[in-house]
């Protein structure tokens, strides 16, 4: 009896199973007739979209959207009101003899003159202390965007979307971004963190949506990898080799590394080795990927110690970097220190080792600082943070937001002059844009040779604690988080010959 | 029979597959909503809850319940019915990872990889899954309890330095970015076009099915079957001897029941289990990435068995479906609560959140200075608040709490 009755459980999930396969062998998979999306320009095809992104980014436009151009000069909202009729799906990209409108498609209120940007972020994970920061930045300067008018009468609503840092959510995000819905976007000015962005990169290219990536790993400006990906400002691994340069100028050639394990880590630590080569320095104690955070520091400090090295370069976070500063010191060590932007927080002036920071630590990074570096944008940004978050602690992470800001008001400005609000419009305009940073970092153009765009200039900071005003909000006059800068836009002589690769290998 | 639920006359039938009526019922009610759930009918996509689940933001959720609940299954079948505690299955689901990506990825320069089709990959990742966990326990038969959980532990550990170092990088991939991991297409062999497309959008019967959709069946038939198994498990001689450890392994082995040779059982079921839904974890991703087989991971499966109810089958199901549906969920109610105006909903809204110095407890503002927290916040706390609940007021878990439930409407009006 047992026995019958165990065959016919199986039977019925054979039966169950079998099912399930001939369901699945009688459709036929095509994927063109299931694309719902009519008043998309961008071919379904993603082999064949692929071949045509060549040719829009050399002729700019399309055949039939060349004369749109004229419109787009005018700019005024007047013929763009009457737009409101076209939300629905008229099947305008059909018809050329239309006059010359705004296409959109999904990400873009058209009757509310509304285009969503996606903010993939970490507001509960890892990072969450340093990017909600970054992220509430971000939205006070849609907030100031908005209020002062828009983009040529288009208000940026910002949908932003917690990923814990965990890859499956941050997928989970994309798609629910990347869909159809209410809270879909044209483009992501955020996504966070570099393996959750090489797990969206090729969806990205499926999808044609551009998204700019909080992450500086030098694999994003090989097309082979981040085609859609545009990164902003230097890499790591191009940081470390301005910064090694200085430093082997400054204090001489005998260099000590130590560095996370992982991509991170590597990134630096290869950078300040591909210096090394070019400047014919002194590797005296090579600590790359043993300094493990929240373990027992003394090996490499003993390491760094014994190597009697001219100073050390870091690619760490700031605990350890403290840890690692602080135990040399104790040791006897004398040398200079230095290391990738994110080893170094100015709270660490707070610590046992702020006199040894300030005596030897030179920060390096990639945007001129809140109270150091003059810049247009700068203003901007902190007129805006005090209108609108006059509580916010004095931070210089807003910078990145305000260039996140910048760069995507920009890709949407050229969208709307292109006259496509479509995710592939959006995305040939990421591509035809010369970012300006106004004045807080580098202009970035994404378009060309890996070789020819990547951003080589980093700038160089002298850590001084007089200056140093803990506590401040972005509304006190005065604030300097301990910087004083040497040298920026800096670009060496060893990152300017560097042909581009991905520092990072399998 | 059909009046008399508890009678049973012999021991077969009451170590049947589902001994009344009501389990086979509700287990088919269930069967079918799960596979209707994706598409958009009459009447079941108007009940509560299941009408949203189906929708394609919520599927990937979805997958992801099953793939926990792969998870979940093995570990219960080695914590629940065994008795031995492991942190290390998030070490075992990336054994199985790493198998799948090796068989069924592409290789290449950079990266080992066979191209094998999905029957050899998928299997393959379960059985290599299972022999590392052969391996392990002999450690088990020695060690018990927290020094076994310490072990485990060490696996874990040890797992992500092998991702990292060159050799691992050849099978494991970058450590910022890992290696594309195979789609779930059926091949026969390494055919250009898959006999079954599961990875882009396409029509199967009479239905448009989307690749969401598509992955999420693949899953839900794995689960439904990987589950099946571990229930019958439970009814055989090796789940007797497993249950029997458990409760005390010195007096299993008086009995006659061979410790060495459960235990081992035990590890390499629970392994094969943790392999493929490790397997199935990076297929969801379409991205294997060593660091997510952390400690955490493994945190969670405890989790899930001890808000499900460890040592059952219908545990880890449900408690796959809360670890993981119970932030979407608040994340999804504060959305729609911040969206509300007036009425009740407008006033729960003003009670509960609140955007900067006025009252409510879920903050809406991105940063938060004040002693209010975030929905995301609350989160991370709710989960660890669950854990502490659950294991003070209802160790049994959830199904712990349908027992008690079902106890007292059976003897309703005579229960105290």
């Amino acid at each position: 009896m047992k026995l019958n009755r165990r065959t016919t459980v199986m039977r019925i999930v054979a039966v169950l199973c079998a099912l399930a396969f001939v369901a699945a062998a009688c459709g036929d998979d095509d994927d063109g007739d299931t694309d719902a999306a009519p008043t998309t320009a961008a071919p379904a095809d993603p082999a064949a979209d692929s071949g045509d992104d060549g040719d829009m980014a050399d002729d700019g436009d399309d055949g039939d959207m060349a004369d749109d151009g004229d419109m787009a000069d005018d700019g005024d909202d007047g013929d763009m009101a009457d737009d409101g009729d076209m939300a629905d799906d008229g099947g305008m990209a059909d018809d050329s003899d239309m006059p010359a409108e705004i296409l959109t498609d999904v990400g873009v209120d058209v009757e509310n003159k509304v285009i969503r940007v996606g903010v993939n972020t970490d507001l509960s994970g890892a990072f969450a202390p340093l990017t909600t920061k970054i992220t509430d930045g971000h939205t006070a300067y849609w907030e100031a965007l908005n209020a002062r008018g828009g983009i040529h009468g288009w208000t940026v609503e910002p949908v932003v979307l917690d990923s814990g840092y965990e890859v499956p959510r941050h997928l989970e995000n994309y798609e629910i971004m990347a869909g159809s819905g209410d809270q879909s976007v044209v483009m992501f000015s955020t996504s966070t963190g570099s393996p959750h962005t090489a797990a969206i990169a090729e969806m990205l290219v499926e999808d044609d949506m551009a998204a700019i990536p909080l992450s500086w790993s030098s694999n994003w400006p090989d097309p082979e990898f981040g085609k859609n990906v545009f990164e902003v400002q230097a890499n790591y691994c191009i940081e470390a080799m301005n910064g090694a340069t200085y430093m082997s100028e400054t204090y001489g050639d005998k260099v000590a590394i130590a560095t996370f394990p992982g991509e991170y880590g590597e990134d630096g630590a290869e950078g300040v080795k591909v210096a090394a080569e070019a400047l014919g320095l002194d590797i005296v104690y090579d600590g790359q990927g043993l300094a493990v955070r929240d373990t027992d520091l003394t090996p490499v400090i003993t390491g760094i110690v014994d190597s009697g090295a001219d100073w050390v370069w870091l690619t760490t976070n700031p605990p350890t970097a403290a840890q690692l500063m602080g135990g040399a010191a104790q040791a006897g060590f004398r040398g200079q220190w230095s290391g990738n932007s994110p080893s170094w927080n100015p709270a660490l002036l707070l610590t046992g080792v702020a006199e040894i920071a300030d005596a030897s630590y030179t920060h390096s990074t990639y945007t001129v600082l809140w109270g150091v570096g003059e810049a247009e944008g700068m203003g901007e940004m902190i007129d805006t943070m005090r209108e609108f978050r006059p509580d916010a602690p004095f931070d210089d992470v807003y910078i990145i937001s305000w260039i996140e800001g910048y760069i995507a008001t920009q890709i949407l400005e050229q969208a709307i002059n292109n006259g496509d609000l479509t995710r592939a419009g959006v995305l040939r305009a990421a591509g035809e844009i010369t970012a300006d940073l106004k004045g807080l970092a580098p202009n970035q153009t994404w378009s060309g040779d890996p070789d020819d765009i990547i951003v080589r200039e980093t700038y160089l900071y002298d850590v001084d604690l007089s200056l140093y005003t803990p506590g401040v909000t972005v509304s006190e006059e005065g604030g300097n988080n301990g910087y004083r800068l040497i040298k920026g836009p800096y670009v060496s002589d060893t990152a300017r010959d560097w042909a581009y690769e991905r520092c990072v290998k399998g | 029979m059909l009046g008399r639920p508890n009678l049973y006359t012999a021991y077969r039938q009451e170590t049947q597959f589902m001994p009344t009526w009501t389990q086979k019922s509700v287990f088919w009610v269930f069967m079918a909503l799960l596979f209707l759930l994706p598409f958009d009918l009459p009447i079941i996509s108007h009940l509560p809850i299941v009408r949203f689940l189906g929708d394609a933001e919520w599927l990937r959720p979805m997958a992801k319940v099953l793939v926990f609940a792969v998870a979940a299954l093995g570990l219960n079948l080695l914590s629940g019915v065994a008795g031995q505690v492991s942190l290390g299955h998030a070490f075992f689901m990336g054994v199985g990872a790493c198998a799948g990506v090796f068989l069924g990825g592409e290789g290449g320069e950079a990266f080992l990889g066979h191209g094998l089709p999905i029957w050899i990959w998928l299997p393959g990742a379960g059985v290599t899954a299972a022999l590392v966990g052969v391996m392990v326990s002999p450690v088990a038969v020695r060690l018990r309890g927290l020094y076994l959980a310490i072990v485990t532990l060490g696996l874990v550990f040890l797992g992500i330095h092998f991702g990292n170092t060159s050799w691992g990088r050849r099978i494991a991939g970058t450590p910022g970015e890992g290696r594309p991991f195979p789609s779930l297409d059926i091949r026969l062999w390494k055919e250009e076009k898959p006999l079954v497309d599961v990875s882009s959008d396409g029509h199967w019967l009479w239905f448009d099915v989307t690749e969401g959709q598509k992955r999420y069946f693949a899953f839900l038939v794995i689960t439904v079957l990987l589950a099946v198994l571990a229930k019958n498990l439970l009814r055989t001689r090796t789940g007797r001897a497993m249950q029997a450890i458990r409760d005390r392994d010195i007096a299993a082995e008086v009995m006659g029941v061979a410790e060495f040779r459960y235990k081992v059982i035990a590890f390499s079921v629970s392994s094969f289990y943790a392999g493929i839904a490790g397997a199935l974890f990076a297929a969801l991703s379409n991205r294997l990435l060593a660091f997510e087989f952390n400690l955490f991971l493994s945190v969670s499966f405890i989790a899930v068995l001890l808000i499900g109810g460890a040592g059952t089958t219908a545990g880890p199901l449900i408690g796959a479906f809360f670890v993981v549906m119970v932030p979407e969920f608040v994340e999804a109610w504060t959305q729609w609560l911040e969206q509300a105006e007036g009425g009740i909903t407008g006033a729960l809204s003003g009670l509960i959140l609140t955007s900067g110095d006025d009252f409510g407890v879920i903050n809406t503002a991105i940063q938060t200075p004040g002693w209010t927290l975030s929905v995301y916040d609350w989160n991370v706390v709710l989960f660890g608040a669950l854990i502490v609940v659950f294991l003070i007021a209802e160790p049994l878990g959830i199904f712990g709490i349908w027992v008690r439930v079902r106890n007292y409407w059976k003897r309703w009006p005579f229960s105290y």
